[in-house]
């Protein structure tokens, strides 16, 4: 299957149109868990964005070597793999990067999104496609991180980015789990009425 | 059969890739870390002392490191204590202070060690093997630094591990010679950014400074939201010598759990409430033998 997107298109696919959050709704625990602030929200989708380039190349690389019956498998070895080969090069070269990423790092082996990118895409795509659909996805991630993370952050906790800007704080219920929820529902159905109005006016109805 | 071989024969070949990646990135980056991890060490002990790079340690103070073992021979198990001899800065060796479970002096052998050689664990290990022979299970158990000057005790800092909500929580706890808490550094920890993890955030840490060992010999947690000027305090937005009183006002007070993360701060609160009793009743017994035995140690 050839792919016909330019790489600009790849990355703003990603973003936009298959949003891993809003639109293909994938990895929903770290949207739901962790999105409470910004910076959380900046640190996860910077190590999914590592995590998810370096595999998708792998993947891409070895595509023609991999078995299908245990393609799954070796996917979830590859994002092991990387994730801890960055863990611990973060942790031995980068301390103070470490102190505040490790955490991160250490949850993404679970991702769902990491591997469904690798089998939608990298698993059938050449490299450089893989690359910039890996780079894509992880924009993706981070900008739906960081949007659920400045509504949480704002009416949670008053702040944004451990500023207090607001000076009191809203609502309690926005940092807590069940929040995420609604926050992340009431955001797709954000980004999907935007899709159908552009569409709508595309075609003329509105 | 022919597919269920090659399966089996694949997936064998890429955990073995996989598993020799991971094994040459840790080989290769393990000695960074380690080094990285004992830097870090000494900046939090420092730090939880009141001592920086620009406010250094002076020379009359000594750290004293005591390391605990646990004996099992045959049915009996005894406590050793690895202690330092002689006066502060003296080097005059080590010694292995066997102690039973009832509290009573048992034996007491040197051990051939250096102040540099007593930090690497196998070494130490190896030297305490060596001294006493086989037929004995001799684990490590944990360490303690005695922290003195002009001879005079100010401080005791104790590395400890507890579960947490997760896995592990690894801290360092700060205790003055009446085993009220100095404070505490969270130093490795796996819990839920956002909620668990929060146990790093000063707002909670500073909750545990200056409480008494009254209070923490029935310290709880108890699920309400922080006062504000309280949580200001401890923050440190407003100035020092007013959020010093304000903590004063709460001293006794139980401690005030996370929002959403009430296991962790259960887990930090109990955690820290168990090192501080074991320490306070082993350091008794220790302290009283080595009166007893009139074994000269720096602290």
């Amino acid at each position: 299957m050839a792919n016909k997107k330019s790489n600009f298109q790849l990355v703003a696919n990603g973003i936009l149109q298959e949003n891993p959050i809003f639109k293909l709704a994938l990895s929903m625990c770290p949207a739901v868990g962790i999105s409470t602030t910004v910076m959380n929200g900046v640190m996860l989708g910077i190590a999914v964005l590592f995590v998810q380039v370096f595999s998708s190349v792998t993947i891409s690389l070895l595509k023609d070597f991999i078995h299908p019956r245990i393609r799954i498998p070796t996917y979830t070895l590859t994002i092991a793999t990387w994730v801890t080969v960055i863990d611990l090069s973060l942790a031995a070269y980068f301390p103070a990067a470490y102190a505040q990423m490790g955490i991160f790092v250490k949850i993404i082996v679970a991702f769902a999104i990491i591997t469904m990118r690798l089998e939608m895409f990298a698993s059938k795509e050449p490299i450089t496609a893989s690359f910039w659909d890996g780079i894509g996805m992880g924009l993706g991630f981070l900008v739906g991180m960081v949007a659920i993370g400045f509504i949480r952050e704002l009416l949670g906790s008053g702040a944004i980015l451990g500023h207090d800007v607001l000076g009191f704080k809203p609502l309690l219920f926005f940092i807590l789990p069940s929040a995420g929820f609604f926050v992340v529902g009431l955001m797709m159905g954000f980004f999907n009425w935007i899709e159908t109005y552009y569409a709508r006016r595309k075609r003329g109805e509105a | 059969m022919k597919m269920m071989l090659t399966i089996i024969f694949r997936l064998t070949v890429s955990c073995l890739i996989a598993g020799t990646i991971m094994g040459a990135t840790f080989i290769f980056t393990n000695k960074a870390k380690k080094v990285n991890e004992f830097a870090r060490e000494e900046k939090v002990v420092y730090s939880l002392l009141g001592y920086s790079t620009a406010n250094p340690i002076p020379e009359s103070m000594g750290m004293h490191e005591v390391f605990r073992y646990v004996v099992t021979e045959g049915d009996s198990q005894t406590i050793g204590y690895l202690v330092p001899l002689g006066a502060h800065g003296s080097d005059a060796g080590f010694s292995f202070v066997r102690i039973n479970l009832e509290g009573e002096y048992v034996d007491n052998t040197d051990i051939a060690l250096t102040a540099d050689s007593v930090r690497d664990l196998g070494d130490r290990n190896a030297a305490i093997a060596a001294a006493f022979g086989d037929g004995k299970d001799i684990r490590f158990a944990d360490q303690t630094i005695i922290v003195t000057d002009h001879g005079q005790r100010t401080a005791y800092l104790l590395s400890g591990k507890f579960p947490g909500f997760k896995t592990h929580i690894a801290i360092i706890l700060a205790l003055d010679p009446g085993y009220s808490i100095i404070g505490f550094e969270v130093m490795e920890h796996e819990e839920d950014p956002g909620l668990g993890a929060e146990i790093e955030q000063d707002y909670f840490k500073n909750q545990f400074k200056y409480k008494p060992f009254e209070k923490i010999k029935t310290l709880e947690v108890v699920k309400a939201p922080i006062p504000d000027d309280y949580f200001d305090a401890l923050e440190g937005r407003i100035d020092e010598a007013a959020a010093i009183d304000v903590m004063k006002q709460y001293r006794d007070q139980d401690i005030y759990a996370l929002t959403g993360a009430t296991i962790s701060s259960v887990a930090v609160s109990s955690g820290i409430k168990g090192m501080s009793k074991k320490f306070a009743y082993r350091l008794d017994i220790l302290d009283k033998v080595l009166q007893e035995q009139q074994i000269a140690v720096p602290f």
